[in-house]
């Protein structure tokens, strides 16, 4: 018990050393802001802002981390701020109230920290102290005696130095642990977004997934309409086309009737086949039976290529998502097991935020499609990778395909999403 | 005579050129974007255009026909779409209607009736879909004089709207000349029209009534 209350009681001591050193290190940027603010002033000044604002973040989460380290603290989410932003953004943020909270908890921590904590990390010193005095009191010159808490100018009054380091050590044994405390719980709440903001971030969140949701199912209908009518209604044109000229040929001349109609035939096997497949594509069956999860399993169970299935933090996206998902990976492993000569590939679907920052709203889906073929993969007009191409656009994704000859052939779309 | 087709499904573009070829017409060449159309307008009698095509496939056919008519007045067009638009048909005739054409695709399958299409564009008349006709004809309200037409006269309206001149609305009707001639002139009549007008002239009075 007492063991473990030593314990504590030194963790606490460490922490606040480290605070002290850290305070010195914010007192050093009040002092840095205080010089570089008068640049604001100047047109342009502000400018500089957002450069401002980074190191400002990066050492208020250092904070939030050690915060964090300190028992019995929450750990408080504080995203970084993205690497790429536009200047909107970073003028966004350079003047959100986390940057306020930061600025705030930057000031308290270089102007308090410091003295509170240089007091009461001298308590246990001083106790120790108290209790060497009457060991050397007697080398101080006459004129400039030992005089914490009192002159001490002779035995008798050196007497007494013991239980003045017991007051000390008892100081020391209340004050340390507490002064700790109250600094990590001062900390996290200013460093914290309250519960407001972050219900706040929540519902902003919530209303751009909702719009990502609604725009993807708007682009997933156009999508649909253009394979339409570039697939199915104009092969069935072709077909009424050559269904007119077999007649008129039939009225004319009657032997280039024959391979008219074979070609109209074949045109409307071919609208037939396209619309079974565009069928198919819109919303595969086996999403609905299995869920996205079991169908990409299954379909990574399909492929001849060994295939390896990494699927990481998957959970409800908008179907049309999901089932560009799966034809992603459907596609992408038809590639493989056709082309590429793999003996193993690589399939790993993750969700992540889309933006590593503050403001991030809409999660994106990040697949990754790696085999160890033999590369030069390249796109062709209709092609499959082209096919893929055409159906991440249209959520506004990204495909980026790697293959260079001799391999590894990389394949990596990302979706944003709503959830 | 000499036609330019612009289509970008690549079977459909070799179907037309091999039909209009087997028609007789001279396909000098059939592209599949608006600009190689363009460049190719001063050297054709014609062109049947796709209006959806690369980059946008929205209405970039149209956007060809109306430039290559504005560089060349009058350039016979005749506008190919899977599915038809008043609103498409107004935005075509409104830069003059001689010369213009505005089908659904599907026409092409009555090889006779596309082929005269053409011709009677290439001629500097105006085919209209009857699509386009029954979408303007639905919409007319209750109290509008269109609504006071017996059904032969509507018949004849429609037929007229196309672009039909009267010997092919007798034809198509089973009727003699004369009586299309009558009927027409109750239609003007009813709709407080000029029956001066002749050949496309009448063809746009007529859908610039029906566009009102």
């Amino acid at each position: 018990m007492s063991r473990d209350r030593l314990r504590r009681w030194w963790r606490a001591l460490r922490y606040l050393v480290k605070e002290l050193g850290a305070g010195f290190v914010s007192l050093g940027l009040i002092v840095a802001g205080v010089v570089v603010s008068p640049l604001l002033l100047f047109s342009g000044g502000w400018l500089i802002v957002p450069l401002i604002v980074r190191p400002l973040r990066w050492w208020a989460t250092l904070a939030r981390i050690r915060s964090a380290r300190y028992p019995g603290a929450t750990d408080a989410p504080y995203p970084p701020i993205p690497a790429d932003l536009t200047y909107q953004d970073s003028l966004r943020v350079a003047f959100s109230r986390r940057t306020a909270r930061d600025l705030i908890w930057l000031v308290g921590h270089g102007l308090l920290v410091p003295p509170i904590n240089l007091l009461t990390i001298a308590l246990p010193l001083a106790a120790v102290n108290s209790l060497l005095v009457p060991a050397y009191w007697y080398l101080a010159p006459a004129g400039d005696p030992i005089s914490s808490p009192y002159p001490v100018t002779s035995w008798a009054a050196a007497a007494w130095m013991p239980l003045v380091a017991v007051a000390y050590a008892l100081l020391a044994w209340w004050l340390v642990p507490g002064v700790a405390y109250a600094l990590r719980w001062a900390q996290v709440k200013i460093l914290t977004p309250g519960r407001k903001a972050r219900l706040a971030d929540r519902v902003t969140a919530l209303t751009a997934s909702r719009a990502a949701a609604l725009d993807a199912h708007g682009a997933e209908l156009r999508r649909i309409e253009r394979d339409l009518h570039d697939g199915a209604q104009n092969r069935l044109v072709s077909v009424v086309m050559m269904l007119g000229m077999a007649e008129r040929s039939l009225e004319t001349n009657q032997d280039d009737a024959l391979p008219q109609l074979r070609r109209a035939h074949e045109a409307a096997t071919d609208a037939l086949a396209g619309l079974r497949t565009m069928v198919h594509d819109i919303y595969p069956p086996i999403l609905d039976e299995l869920g996205l999860d079991c169908a990409l399993s299954s379909v990574a169970g399909r492929s001849a290529v060994l295939c390896t299935l990494d699927v990481e933090g998957l959970h409800r996206v908008p179907t049309p998502v999901e089932s560009a998902t799966y034809f992603v990976v459907a596609e992408a492993l038809t590639n493989v097991n056709k082309y590429s000569g793999a003996s193993r590939v690589n399939v790993r679907v993750r969700c992540e935020p889309a933006l590593p920052g503050a403001d991030s709203s809409v999660e994106r889906l990040l697949i990754t499609i790696e085999d160890d073929g033999h590369g030069g993969a390249t796109e062709r007009t209709g092609g499959g990778i082209a096919g893929i191409r055409r159906r991440v656009e249209a959520f506004e994704g990204t495909m980026q395909l790697t293959s260079p000859a001799g391999g590894p052939t990389i394949m990596k779309v990302e979706l944003p999403c709503g959830w | 005579m000499r036609v330019v087709i612009a289509e970008d499904d690549a079977l459909l573009r070799e179907g037309l050129a091999l039909l209009l070829r087997s028609e007789g017409f001279d396909v000098i060449a059939a592209v599949d974007n608006a600009e190689d159309l363009l460049a190719l307008v001063d050297d054709a009698d014609a062109a049947v255009v796709d209006v959806r095509m690369p980059p946008t496939f929205t209405n970039e056919g149209l956007k060809a026909a109306e430039t290559a008519r504005r560089c060349r007045p009058g350039f016979p067009v005749l506008v190919l779409s899977a599915y038809v638009e008043d609103r498409y048909a107004g935005q075509l005739l409104a830069e003059g209607a001689s010369g213009l054409g505005y089908l659904l695709k599907e026409r092409v399958g009555k090889v006779g009736e596309f082929t005269d299409a053409l011709r009677r564009v290439a001629d500097g008349g105006t085919v209209m879909d009857p699509e386009v006709i029954s979408q303007l004809l639905s919409r007319r309200r209750a109290d509008d004089p269109v609504q006071s037409l017996t059904p032969r006269e509507r018949e004849v309206l429609a037929l007229m709207a196309e672009g039909l001149d009267n010997a092919t609305i007798a034809d198509r009707l089973f009727v003699s000349e004369t009586a299309v001639s009558k009927h027409i002139g109750n239609i003007f009549a009813k709709l407080g029209l000029s029956t001066n007008e002749s050949g496309h002239r009448r063809v746009l009075a007529v859908l610039a009534y029906l566009h009102s």
